[in-house]
């Protein structure tokens, strides 16, 4: 038995994901606008650059969190009778923190990145003034309350109805001697799993913020610079990883109308659920390989955990995946090949990741073009990959035939305008291209002109996803 | 009712009693007789006490007055003048049980789950910035008290985080009344 | 309805008594609460007599020629005083280059006048290359310390060692005797600063 989306939850996903489909394309083309800069097609005022840098760089991680939490709410809301309202706070707050945080950088000028490193975003040499950073962090914060309600509602609703954090965990089946048949649905482990890390994230997240803010208003109250690094690294890195966490809950959901063998909560499955959880949390020292004041002990971790982190998202999401799409007839189609795409890019991009995260070749390739490499595919292979999938099952029923001539287009253009974009980054950090450089030598001209090519097809093929989702909305409404 | 006042009125009178004692030392003060002044307030209301009138519903009212005294009391110039002046002195003892505790206690009968969790994530939040900040501060924060003094008020700060986190976040695994109830679905099997 | 509007003054409310608490945000501690005050209300400083290392009696407060930029100190101690001394150096050493040397006064003051007589203010005045001129080191009478420490804002407490722990800070004393403002210990364009303002 299908259970459904109660119909108020799945008309402010609508929503949801057609505001962030518009976002994703604005942040995609600023995107490009920096790489056409630096390629140097065009002048860009560095100051400039360095404000759309913070933009994308924010407004992906955004988005990319936007889209992981709209998923989310879906699908768990077949499961646990969610309070619509929350839904709405959340995304109310996000919005207001859109607004605060563009205000701060294309009012305020203010660009000191996305990870709003201490002291830069209070020591501008006036870039921009502490007005300006202050918008900025109370985006943030904005933002982290609208997430914390939706934590705090999908949390307690799971914890109450399936016994507790462990058992939504599927713990009894992992490491007792529970049967499968017990377990919860793979939907409510990755979402009590997401749920637990990121609200950490999210405390741990405040108080830096906060502390920040603290800083910017007084600026006697120094921040301690490496231990406000540790905590918006840990922050930082457990909300974008929750955004592509997240996002799977739509193949988990999805694939199985395709190849009609449901997904199950299996016992590997629930380890590694468990796993990722802690490996999220432990992770995060792969991000300051390079601060050599870091105790030896947490930079050792973050080595070890980066090769362990790929071994559950490999072994139980790709590894599954490929067992159930084998010998099973799936139709094709754009949501199924979009989701498909995205955990096969996911995948692929834990490869460069594993290498960045070793400290010999970190030392070597961390302030290089590899890193972006790495981290645009998660991104455009993998999460907003499952999110336009996502989208296109969303008005699936609206359109006519299965596959059509369109959707292989977009398909086509998209993957690879984001195998030929990604590519580039990581051939230029290869070759030492250096990251976050507003302007660029000349020798490196003709790979960022390349890649301003393969973006441009990036964001051709995101305009004909959003399109077809647009219309697809549009048609369901008339009919 | 009669056994909860004397116990308050105890407390407040063991805070006034030993004020030098407990001030002396900013981790006893700030900590220790802070603590215990707001619960001695809240100490006041009885259990499960909620609110009839209409203003006080949903306990945002009450839970924001409270929140404003916490958010005073966590200004360190607050904590230096309740020591330079007698009268802050007096506040303090007055203003503590009385629009923390008692408010705290009424807003949290009343408030909403949500409400109460953010509370709860917010309140480790701000205990996490008073770590960080007096931990990691260049500066004297108190003028009343020593570098040294505000490290460990710093590190009492997360100790006080890891006990209450432990105290919220543990019967998370084992709720009560909770197990498979009604709204629990289990499958998600197409037909 | 009624208590949306109740939350709402309550938070007002809330937000009105912490603007005013912390100064309009701006002072979270007692050391920033004073220095915006100082700003505000230029406060007579009290007319006391210090005694200098050359022995003199030297008044502090009303009827002075020079601008005074004074600190507080202990001669023993072993950590922010002697920085700090090396900070009134450098704004000595600007004074002379900037030709106001006859216009600012620079005065470092021990609230210990117990362990501080004359030997050790002196030897504390040549550690520093205090010669008298612009810069002298000097000690306040016992009985007049505790209301100068209280015009001045300075909070001294025993660190269990022997020692002290202060606020330090330079404090700018216009001619006319009035505390103008006070500006961090290693501020010495600050304090170049404010010592201007108040010879216009």
């Amino acid at each position: 038995m299908l259970m459904s989306t109660p119909r108020n939850h799945a008309n402010a996903v609508k929503l949801t994901m057609l505001l962030a489909g518009v976002v994703l394309i604005l942040m995609m083309a600023f995107g490009l606008v920096m790489r056409a800069a630096q390629g140097g097609l065009f002048e860009l005022d560095p100051a400039f650059f360095y404000r759309l840098m913070t933009a994308h760089g924010a407004g992906m991680v955004g988005v990319a969190a936007l889209t992981g939490a709209a998923v989310l709410w879906y699908f768990v809301s077949r499961y646990v009778d969610l309070i619509e309202g929350v839904y709405w706070a959340f995304l109310g707050l996000f919005l207001l923190g859109v607004v605060l945080i563009l205000g701060s950088i294309f009012v305020g000028g203010y660009g000191g990145a996305w990870t709003f490193l201490f002291p830069l975003p209070a020591i501008s040499g006036g870039a921009w003034e502490a007005s300006a950073a202050v918008a900025f962090i109370l985006g943030y914060i904005s933002i982290g309350v609208g997430f914390l309600l939706f934590y705090l509602e999908v949390g307690r609703k799971i914890v109450a109805a399936y016994g507790g954090i462990g058992r939504a965990l599927a713990w009894p089946l992992a490491f007792g001697g529970a049967q499968p048949d017990d377990a919860p649905p793979p939907t409510i482990v990755a979402a009590m799993a997401t749920t637990v890390f990121n609200t950490i994230g999210i405390v741990v997240g405040a108080t830096v913020l906060v502390s920040s803010l603290v800083n910017l208003l007084v600026p006697g109250f120094a921040v301690d610079a490496l231990l406000a690094k540790n905590m918006i690294y840990f922050f930082g890195h457990v909300f974008i990883n929750a955004s592509i966490y997240m996002a799977v809950i739509a193949v988990y959901e999805i694939v199985p109308e395709y190849t009609g063998k449901p997904w199950k909560t299996t016992r590997p499955f629930a380890l590694a659920w468990t796993a990722i959880l802690l490996f999220v949390m432990a992770v995060y020292p792969h991000h300051l390989l390079q601060d050599t004041v870091m105790p030896a002990w947490a930079l050792v971790m973050g080595q070890i955990v980066s090769y362990l982190s790929g071994i559950p998202l490999l072994v139980v999401t790709a590894f599954a995946l490929c067992v159930y799409l084998r010998g099973s007839n799936i139709r094709w189609d754009l949501a199924s090949a979009l989701l498909v795409l995205g955990v096969a890019g996911w995948s692929v991009g834990s490869a460069p990741a594993i290498i960045d995260g070793m400290i010999s070749v970190n030392k070597l390739m961390h302030n290089t073009q590899w890193v972006p490499g790495h981290f645009h595919i998660y991104l455009i292979l993998g999460e907003v990959a499952m999110a336009f999938g996502f989208m296109a099952w969303l008005v699936k029923d609206a359109r006519a035939s299965e596959f059509t001539g369109i959707d292989r287009l977009g398909l086509g253009i998209y993957l690879l305008g984001g195998t030929g974009f990604t590519l580039m980054f990581l051939i230029s950090g290869a070759l030492s291209v250096p990251r976050r450089w507003a302007v660029h030598a000349e020798e490196w001209f003709l790979q960022d002109r390349i890649a301003t090519g393969f973006g441009a097809l990036v964001v051709l093929g995101a305009l004909i996803f959003v399109a077809l989702y647009a219309k697809g909305l549009s048609a369901r409404r008339e009919s | 009712m009669m056994w909860r006042v004397t116990i308050a009125a105890l407390i407040v009178f063991a805070c006034i009693a030993f004020r030098h004692v407990l001030e002396r030392d900013p981790v006893t003060h700030i900590l220790v007789q802070l603590p215990l002044l707001i619960l001695s307030g809240a100490l006041l209301v009885p259990p499960n006490t909620v609110l009839a009138y209409s203003w006080s519903k949903g306990g945002y009212a009450l839970l924001i007055i409270a929140v404003t005294g916490i958010a005073f009391w966590m200004l360190p110039r607050s904590i230096d003048s309740a020591l330079s002046s007698d009268l802050v002195e007096v506040a303090k003892f007055v203003s503590l049980p009385l629009f923390i505790g008692v408010p705290l206690k009424l807003g949290w009968a009343s408030a909403h789950p949500i409400l109460r969790g953010f509370l709860k994530a917010e309140a480790l939040s701000m205990l996490g910035v008073m770590a960080f900040l007096y931990t990691h501060a260049p500066v004297r924060i108190c003028n009343s008290y020593l570098v040294s003094d505000q490290e460990r008020l710093g590190y009492g700060f997360l100790i006080v985080i890891f006990f209450v986190s432990l105290l919220w976040v543990t019967p998370l695994f084992a709720p009560r009344n909770a197990f498979r109830n009604s709204s629990a679905r289990t499958s998600s099997v197409p037909a | 309805m009624k208590a949306f509007f109740a939350s709402i003054a309550a938070a007002v409310f809330g937000a009105t008594f912490l603007w005013n608490a912390t100064d309009g945000l701006s002072a979270l501690t007692t050391e920033s609460a004073r220095r915006i005050a100082v700003v505000r209300d230029n406060p007579y400083v009290p007319d006391v007599r210090l005694e200098t290392m050359s022995g003199e009696m030297e008044r502090l407060g009303v009827d002075r020629k020079r601008t005074v930029v004074a600190e507080f100190i202990y001669t023993s101690c072993p950590t922010i005083c002697r920085t700090g001394g090396s900070y009134f150096a450098r704004l000595r050493n600007q004074i002379v280059a900037e030709g106001l040397a006859d216009q600012v006064r620079l005065i470092s003051i021990s609230f210990d006048p117990e362990t501080d007589r004359r030997a050790e203010l002196t030897q504390y005045g040549n550690i520093h290359d205090a010669d008298g001129a612009i810069w002298t080191v000097a000690r306040a009478r016992a009985t007049d310390l505790p209301r100068l420490l209280e015009a001045f804002g300075v909070v001294v407490i025993s660190d269990g060692f022997g020692g002290f722990e202060h606020n330090t800070a330079m404090h700018i004393v216009s001619p006319d005797g009035r505390l103008r403002s006070v500006v961090d210990f290693d501020d010495v364009a600050g304090a170049l600063r404010e010592a201007r303002k108040t010879l216009q």
